[in-house]
This record gives C-alpha cells, structure tokens and sequence, in this order.
C-alpha cells in the first residue's frame, strides 16, 4: 500500500510541480512559522518557571497613592523592610535584598561594563541557583567576595577556573579588589537572573548611609523572599498594611518615615515570581516585563500561519481532486474499493504534509538563531516540544487535506463523472469551500498587513517624535558620582574646552534616568488648595543651550538674576526659589494655558517657589509612561554642588565617535577613576524602544510569512481556475466575448471573496489595534491610510495574480483552448 | 457573394514537425446557401470550420464576408463580428458543465447589449424550436447526447445569426437523433440562415444544397445537389 501511495505522489509531483510545488512550500513555510514562534512564545511562559521553588518565592513591590499621580506599582522596595519583614513573619523562610547595577572592571586603565547585582549573603539561600565552582553559603558571605556567570568568567579571564582569582572593580570611583568566590552554572530556561554577570555583596558603608537603606520612603532594589509554603503568601499580603502602618508611621520630623499615615499613600504588595513576566509588564520599573497580548498574539500568528498554509493545502487539494475525478471513476468501473480509495487519498494527504513538516522543520532550525538574535533572547530549539507538536501538526494537516477529497473521490458515482463532458471541479459546495477559504485567507492576511503597518508606524513615530529638545548633537555621560563643588566645576570647564563643545551643563535627569527625586507641591488656587507629586530636577548654566526645550511662557533662569540660583539646604526652612514648571505640571495645578502659571507661588514644606518659566514636556523615560510633571531649580555652582551630576554637550562640526572619545578624554583628566560614559540619546533610551522594536520585527516576520502563504494560496487557486476554465473561455469567446470581458468575468469571481474579506478585516484590526496603541503615552492616530494601504495591497496581489494566469488565456485563439483538455 | 476564402492556408509548427492542415482553399458561398463539407478524417474539414468561424487564424491567404476582409481584424473585431454574425454547434457540444442549459443557451446573448426580457423570450423561443424547452433547468451532464447536441444547436441559432458553422453535428447521434437535428438545420436554411455543415454521412450531405469534397486540405470536387 505504501508503496503504491509514494508511487502515487511522485507521479503527482512530476505531473502537477506547481500544485504540489505550492502545496508543499506552503505547507513546510507554515509549520516552519508555526514551530518558531512557538518555541518563541513558550521561552516566555517558562521565564522564571524553571528557578527551584519558584512557587514560593515572591518580591515585595511598592504601591504609590500620591497626589496629582495615578496611582501605580513600583517593581522594589525600600531595603529598610527587610528586617522587619523577617521579624513579624515568621512564615517567611528566607530574604535578600537585591539592587541590579552595572559593575566595572578596571584592568590596566580599560573600564568594562557587566550586568551586575549587589545582593546579600541570603541570595543563594533565596534562590537555589547552582554553581558550577564555590559553596552557595559561602559565595557571597565575605565582604570581598565576587560570583560570576560562566559567561563573565570567560570575558574576564578566558576559563571557568577562576576560584579565588582577583577582580578590580570600580565601585562609586574607588577601586576595589574583590575574590571570584563562586561561578554560576548556566541555565537554559530563562529568568530574572539570565542577565546578571556579576553579583558582590552590598558594602557596609552602602547599607549605613544609602538613603534606601534606612528610609520607607525610598528604594533603589528589590527584596525577594522564599516562603515556607506557598499557601502562606496571600495571607501575609493581607496582612501587609497593619505592618507598614507598625513600622512605617513616624513624626513628621522624621524624614526616614512616612508620616502619620503611611498606609494612605504607601503600600507594599507581594508579586509571584512565577506571575512575574507578564504582570511587570504593568510594573513601574520592571524591566523584564512582556505584555502578554503581543507574545500572545505573536503565538496566534504562528497558529494563523500554520491554519492558512493548511487552508491553503486543503484548497488545492479539493481543487485538484476534481482532476482526479476521471481517474477515480475509471479505477472504480475497473473494481477498485471505496476503502482502497480512501486509505489511498489519506495516505497521499500525510505523506505530502509529512514531507512538508520535515522541510518545516529545517525551517525552523534556520529561523530560530535569526529569531533569537532579532529578539535577544536566547531561543534554542527544543525537541521535547517539537517531537510533540510536529506528528500532530504533520496527521492533523494530512487529515484535513485528505479529508475532502478522499470523501468526494471515494464517494464519486462513477457514471456521474463519466457522464459530465468536461472536468468537473468538485461540485458547487467545494467551489465555496474554495471561496469561503479564500475570504478566510486574505481577511487573516489583511488584518494582519494592518496591524503591521500600525505597529511598525507606532514604533518608528515612537523613535522620531518630538521629545521635547534637540536630540541630535547631544551627547549625554555618566553621572558624577558625589558632592565635590570644585571637582563639578572643573568638569564643566573642562568639558567646555573641548573644541567642538558648543557648550556643556548639568542636569541631575537625563534620558533614562537612574535615580529620580520626586516631592510634593502645593499651590493655593482659588478654588481651593491643590497638590501635585512633581520630578525634581537641578540644572546648570547653559542647561537650556545644550537640551534647547522649548519655552512656552515666561523666562528661562539667567545667572544674572540673584533670585533664580537655588539657595542652599542649610538656609532651611524659609528657602525661597525661582523655578521652571513644564507643561504637565501647569496642566496638574490647574492652570489653563502656561502664562497664567508665570509669577505664581507653590509650596512644598519649608520651600516657596516662584513660577519664572514654563516649557514644554521634555520626554526622558519610556513612551508607553506619560510624563512626569516637574519642577526644575536651578543651581549656578556658586554656592553649593549638585548631587550626582549628569553631564551634557552640545557639539557641533565633529563626527559623533570622535567627540565621545574626546569627551572621554576630557573627563579623564578630572575623575581618572570613573568611566564616562558619554551617548547619545537614542543610544541613552533605547532600551525603552527596543523591546517594542523586535517584538514588531518579529511580528513583521510572521506577517510577511503569513502574507506570502496566502499569496501562494490564492497563485495556485488562480491557476487552478485559469486551467479549469480554458475551455469554458474557449466557448465563451466563440460565443463573442472579447478578452478584455473573459478578463473581467475572472477578475470578478476572484475578487468577490477578497473584497468580503477586506471588509471582514477592516473592524477585527481597527479594534486590536486601537487596543494595542492605548497602551502607549504617545502614540499615532489610526487613520483610515492604514486600511486602505492594506486592502489596496491585497487587491493588487490579487489582481495580478489572476491576471498573470489568465491573461494569455484570454488572448489564446478560441480553437486551440477548446481543443485543450 | 456572402464569403469567399481564397489562398487560404492553416500550418502547424509544433517544435520540429510541420503539419499542413490546410493547403490552398478557394472557396465562395452565397447567402442563403447550405454548405456539407466531407472527407477522410484528418483532411482539414474542422480547421475549415475554425477559419470561416474565425476562431482560429489561417497562416496565408484572406477571408471576406460580406465584402469586408476579416483576416485584418484586431481581437476586439473578431469578437464583435462572431457575437453578430455567426453560430457555432461543435461535434463534442461544448456545453459549459457550470450552468443550465438555459444559461448556456443564454451566453450567446449575453455579450450584446439586449435587455434580459428580451434574452429570455429568444431563449425560450429557440428552445422550443429544438424541442428541449422541457430540460430548461438541467445541467449538461444530466441530459443524453441527441439532448445535449439539440441544446448546442438551440445556442448557436438564439442569436439569429447570419451564418451557422456546424462540425458533425449528428455523428454522436442515433439515426432518429441525426434526423431531427437535420430537420432543425433544414428549416433554419429555408428562413434564410446560411449554412456550413461538417458530415461524414453520405445521406445527410444530399439534404444540404451543395456538397463539397476535401482532402489534404485542399478542395476537390464541389457539387451542387439537384433538388
Ligand atoms: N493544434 C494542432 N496542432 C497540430 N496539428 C493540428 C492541430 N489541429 C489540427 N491539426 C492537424 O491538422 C489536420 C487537420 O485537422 P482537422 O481537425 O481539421 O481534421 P478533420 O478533417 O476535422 O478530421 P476529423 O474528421 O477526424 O474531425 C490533422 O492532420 C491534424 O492532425
Ligand atoms: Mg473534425
């Protein structure tokens, strides 16, 4: 039997290439889709998964209620927590604090960067994380010690045999000598760890003076705590606000506490670890956040792929059954059986998509490096999965292939198909089969070439739209870690020396932000007091030169106005400031258009602040975060020092590599101990687009593979109905019909199920997308060009499509198609 | 004259092999005339048929009707001159299998402007004239072959065309069959139609005005029939 039905493909292939060409093609470019971003999307759902107890572990978020601020969950907390935490729950089995850094290495005056985490001792009793050398109690138990991924281990020093080697590391500008004390064994399933390439103990000095350390207030990491049983998490979330107001509470005077009511705007919340992937998606500050919508709709991208290659198989071969027909009555009337048949057609079917799904399946060990490269993730094929997925995709797809024609063929009276004068094309209910695929088809491509056109506009609106200043020509370096007024100021000299600077400042924000100091302002409006949760920021003489934001009411600060330069801290509590609001802060208290805020006053505390300037948002942070409303003072370096200066330069008439480098150099010469660090915004805030980007770029591939099926779909139908009806145009233009008539007859029935599908297409994505765009701060309008590009698109593959088959048919003399058949 | 075909020549060229179909065919028939073509198969009687029909080009020679030259025609033309003038009954029926026999019977109207009441009183009209009136909603493949050719025929004649071009038009059929059908052509000729008839039968040829003779392609003999 095998025999005959390989006998039967074969003599299939080398009668019909194209149909089966296409078939095969088409089929193999599904289920090599399919597999890939499967793979794709099941690497999401195990991030974390595969971390030991990963169903006790939980980090502790904070929730903000302030005021003028929706309210919103923080990924982290303050490390003041902790001990507390241990203390009251005794149902917590484990703690550690963790604070995701970037660590350098300094070997001979070379500054590298590794993704780095401070942590404490506990961490391995947290997370059960193997290591490949080291004891996990020991390995971050001495002040000096150091563990590395084996990944780090061979950047650093070429092997994985690095026990008790020495690092020198550059922590806050000193040079420190650590002890490689553990290596890390790699793990193939990803988690919040996957990054870290280095992890070092907290230092004392960090946990006596850091702010995070010993406020409620503040947090610059995240605590994870193992639970000794799963079920007692929700418990002990619900018992979470008693503990803050116990421990949180404080007299006003006491700036480590939160006042009187820290349960009114402070609150912590437990996040499962294993939840954690796609809740951080709404987490403030989670950066391995994925929205589940778009892994989801990229996992059902794959599933259309694999559906429409299928739909695609299941038409031509419906199609082609109708040339079989004759074949089929005559092996009949000479005694074949109807199960002979049947099994014959079936197993046709499953040999062609067996054939298919081993070609699909080379597909996928090609795509899937691109796929991981494209998304940097580290995506390898898994035959667990594929050994799975694969023979059920493989007798599914057979299956519904074979399904119809063997029916139809098996069930053929033979006299009927004998009797017909010509070849018959299945009968009316395959032709709309046939045509209900096709609009099924072509409204899956068009949805998806929408959705694609939008998101890929989104993410390159998102890359070049108006940020609020002038990105080009600014170049933006490390912060200056510390309070050195003198070391500040001959930066900025320094800085400024360097031929081709225009000019340099200081800010103490720049795009992507590290740290950001926030507090409350209030102003008297004569419709009653309002308060607003502004962004503090400082900045320097010729600030406004090197950002260049835009002004819209009111002055920028000058030097030469006493008032404007911010008074120093110890002239407390009667501290009086010119400031700078922009846009959304005006818009929060209440103003309705900039120049009514010039000459206010607001307050915060002991400090009064007086309205100077207004200008416009300047976007620092993510495009899916509105912006925060600020307050910018201003400092001229004449009394006091900023805190962790961020320095920027505009330049101008020198190639961008060769200014970093001397810029480089130039900071050198002040701080020889720090890097610097000096980039570009879009290099500053790509982090922020970049996740967007590959997901689109892969949601581009899949689109354009789903789009090329059903093109391949609707080439082989055309063909498939161009050969059918040779003979019937024969007839139709012996009869009189000229061919621009056979032209437009064909034209008509093709476009028929295209147009329903366009129309079909059209709400599905204006819908998904609309919900997709919601989920950015700034972002494009849908504009019904989207849509008609999209459908414009299909009917044009469309067009052509029918028309490259049937167009030297309709040209052909009459006599020699009827002669055809 | 209605047509006259003079130095007309049909040449194949598959690849290497060259076959000659047609020769060197002069050939003129009149208004109102009924033409029976015989000869051995393959001498070029069909290739004939396609030419007069314009549905095939000759490689040589020229081909008027009516006094206009037709082998200087575009497509469009061509189309235009077949919609107007002719009816063709083939000797497969070439029937479409999609549609009724009415709507077959209809495509021969449906390229000219003609409202669809008018459409169907001449389709009606030409199906009672063959006598199928009754299998007016069947498909092709659900009527027998004397059926089938009657409904070809009703196709060819609904347009009231100048000249009908029929290519053994009974040799599918029983005798009783082939004389009905020669009965419709018979009739048609006596309302004015010109006729061109294909027959390898020696009987149905007498019942035609003048018979003609081919072989190789060429004309042999053509004879008046005494009636
Ligand atoms: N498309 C073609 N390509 C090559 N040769 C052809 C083609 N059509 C017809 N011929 C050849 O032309 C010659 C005449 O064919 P034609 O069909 O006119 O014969 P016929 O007289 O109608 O025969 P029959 O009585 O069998 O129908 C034949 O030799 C045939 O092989
Ligand atoms: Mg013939």
């Amino acid at each position: 039997m095998f025999a005959t039905i390989l006998k039967s493909v074969l003599r299939q292939m080398r009668r019909h290439p194209l149909y089966v060409g296409l078939n095969m093609f088409g089929l193999a470019l599904g289920v090599g889709v399919f597999l890939t971003l499967t793979l794709l999307v099941r690497y999401e759902y195990s991030f974390n998964a595969a971390l030991p107890d990963v169903d006790r572990l939980v980090r502790v978020d904070t929730h903000w209620t302030m005021p003028g601020t929706p309210p919103g969950e923080v990924a982290g907390s303050t490390f003041r927590a902790l001990p507390f935490l241990r203390e009251d729950f005794p149902e917590i089995e484990a703690g550690t604090r963790f604070e995701n850094t970037e660590l350098q290495t300094e070997q001979d005056g070379v500054f590298s960067s590794f993704v780095s985490g401070l942590t404490d001792p506990a961490f391995f009793s947290v997370f059960g994380l193997k290591l490949l050398h080291g004891a996990p109690d020991q390995a971050l138990a001495q002040p000096d010690g150091l563990v590395l991924s084996d990944h780090a281990a061979i950047r650093l020093f070429g092997t994985t045999e690095v026990m008790g080697r020495t690092v020198r590391l550059n922590r806050n500008g000193v040079t420190v000598t650590h002890t490689v004390t553990g290596v890390l064994a790699r793990r193939t399933t990803p988690d919040l760890f996957s990054g870290i390439e280095m992890m070092a103990p907290f230092s004392s000095e960090d946990m006596t003076t850091r702010f995070c350390f010993l406020s409620w207030g503040s947090d610059c990491g995240r605590i994870y705590l193992k639970f000794r049983r799963a079920g007692d998490i929700d418990a002990v979330s619900a018992r979470l606000r008693d503990f803050v107001m116990r421990h949180a509470a404080g007299a006003d005077s006491d700036s480590h506490a939160l006042g009187t009511h820290p349960e009114k705007i402070f609150g912590l919340l437990l996040a499962k670890l294993g939840e954690a992937r796609f809740r951080d998606f709404h987490v403030l500050y989670a950066e391995d956040g994925v929205d589940r919508t778009v892994i989801n709709s990229i996992g059902l991208m794959g599933l259309l792929a694999l559906a429409l290659a299928c739909a695609n198989a299941v038409n031509l071969a419906t199609a082609r059954a109708g040339l079989r027909a004759r074949e089929v009555a005559i092996r009949k009337t000479l005694g074949a059986s109807r199960r002979t048949l049947l099994v014959q057609f079936m197993g046709e079917a499953v040999l062609v998509a067996f054939i298919a799904g081993v070609l699909g399946l080379a597909l996928c060990e090609l795509l899937v490096p691109e796929v991981a490269s494209l998304t940097g993730e580290a995506l390898v094929v898994r035959y667990g999965l594929v050994g799975v997925v694969l023979p059920l995709i493989i007798l599914v797809c057979g299956f519904a292939c074979g399904i119809y024609p063997s029916l139809i063929l098996s069930g053929y009276r033979p006299a009927a198909v004998l009797a017909a004068a010509r070849m018959p094309s299945g009968g009316r209910g395959a032709a709309r089969l046939r045509d209900a695929l096709v609009t099924g088809q072509f409204g899956i491509a068009i949805t998806i070439v929408i959705c694609m056109l939008v998101i890929n506009h989104q993410t390159v609106f998102m890359r070049t739209a108006d940020p609020g200043y002038v990105r080009s020509g600014l170049l933006i370096g490390s912060a200056m870690p510390g309070h050195d007024l003198a070391a500040q100021r001959k930066m900025l000299d320094a800085l400024r020396a360097v031929p081709g600077v225009i000019t340099a400042g200081f800010g103490e924000l720049a795009p992507r932000p590290d740290t950001k100091n926030l507090g409350t302002y209030s102003y008297d409006r004569p419709a009653g007091p309002v308060s607003v949760y502004l962004l503090q920021d400082v900045v320097s003489v010729s600030y406004f030169e090197v950002y260049r934001p835009r002004l819209l009411a009111g002055r920028w600060f000058d030097a030469a106005h006493g008032q404007d330069d911010l008074p120093p801290r110890d002239e407390a509590p009667t501290r009086k400031a010119n400031v700078v609001l922009n846009a959304g802060a005006v818009s929060r208290f209440g103003f309705a258009a900039p120049d009514q805020a010039i000459g206010k006053i607001i307050k915060s505390g002991g400090m009064t602040a007086r309205i100077i300037g207004v200008i416009d948002d300047m976007r620092f942070e993510s495009p899916r975060q509105a912006i925060y409303p600020e307050i910018i003072f201003f400092n001229t370096l004449a009394n006091q020092p900023f805190n962790d200066p961020i320095p920027a330069v505009r330049f101008q008439g020198i190639v961008e590599a060769d200014m970093v480098r001397r810029l480089n150099r130039a900071w050198a010469g002040i701080l020889p101990d720090a890097s610097s660090d000096f980039s570009a915004v879009d290099a500053r805030m790509s982090a922020y687009y970049s996740g967007d980007e590959r997901r689109g770029r892969i949601f581009t591939l899949g689109a354009a593979a789903a789009l090329l099926i059903a093109c391949l779909g609707l080439y082989g139908l055309a063909a498939f109905a161009a050969a059918r009806r040779v003979h019937e145009i024969g007839i139709r233009k012996t009869l009189g019909a000229t061919g621009r008539q056979i032209v437009a007859l064909l034209l008509g029935d093709f476009l028929r199920p295209v147009a329903l599908s366009c129309v079909l297409a059209c709400p599905v994505a204006w819908v998904v997308m609309r919900r997709w765009l919601a989920g950015f701060d700034e972002r494009i309008t849908l504009t019904p060009a989207h849509f008609l590009i999209a459908v414009a698109g299909a009917f044009a593959i469309a067009i052509l499509t029918v028309l490259g088959q049937t167009f030297h048919l309709a040209r052909a003399e009459p006599a020699r198609a009827l002669r055809a058949e | 004259m209605l047509i006259s075909l003079s130095h007309i020549q049909r040449l194949y060229r598959s690849d290497e092999v060259e076959t000659t179909a047609l020769l060197d065919i002069e050939l003129g028939i009149e208004a109102g005339e009924f033409v029976a073509i015989m000869g051995p198969s393959g001498c070029g009687k069909s290739t004939l048929l396609n030419i007069l029909g314009t549905i095939d080009r000759p490689t040589g020679g020229s081909y008027s009707f009516g006094g206009q030259e037709l082998t200087e025609l575009g497509e469009a033309a061509l189309a235009a001159f077949r919609r107007e003038n002719l009816g063709y009954v083939f000797q497969s029926f070439n029937l479409i299998d999609e549609l009724t026999i009415e709507e077959n019977i209809e495509l021969a109207l449906i390229y000219r402007r003609m409202p669809k009441a008018e459409r169907r009183r001449r389709v009606a009209h030409a199906m009672d004239h063959v006598g199928i009136a009754h299998r007016a909603r069947h498909y092709p493949s659900q009527l027998s072959g004397g059926q089938q050719q009657r409904a070809a025929i009703a196709r060819a004649i609904v347009g009231e065309p100048r000249l009908i071009l029929a290519d053994e038009p009974t040799g599918n059929l029983d005798t009783e069959n082939g004389a009905q059908v020669m009965d419709i052509l018979q009739r048609l000729n006596d309302e004015g139609a010109t006729i061109v008839m294909v027959t390898h039968s020696p009987s149905h040829a007498d019942l035609a005005k003048r018979r003609v003779d081919m072989l190789d392609g060429q004309v042999v003999i053509s004879v008046r029939n005494a009636i």
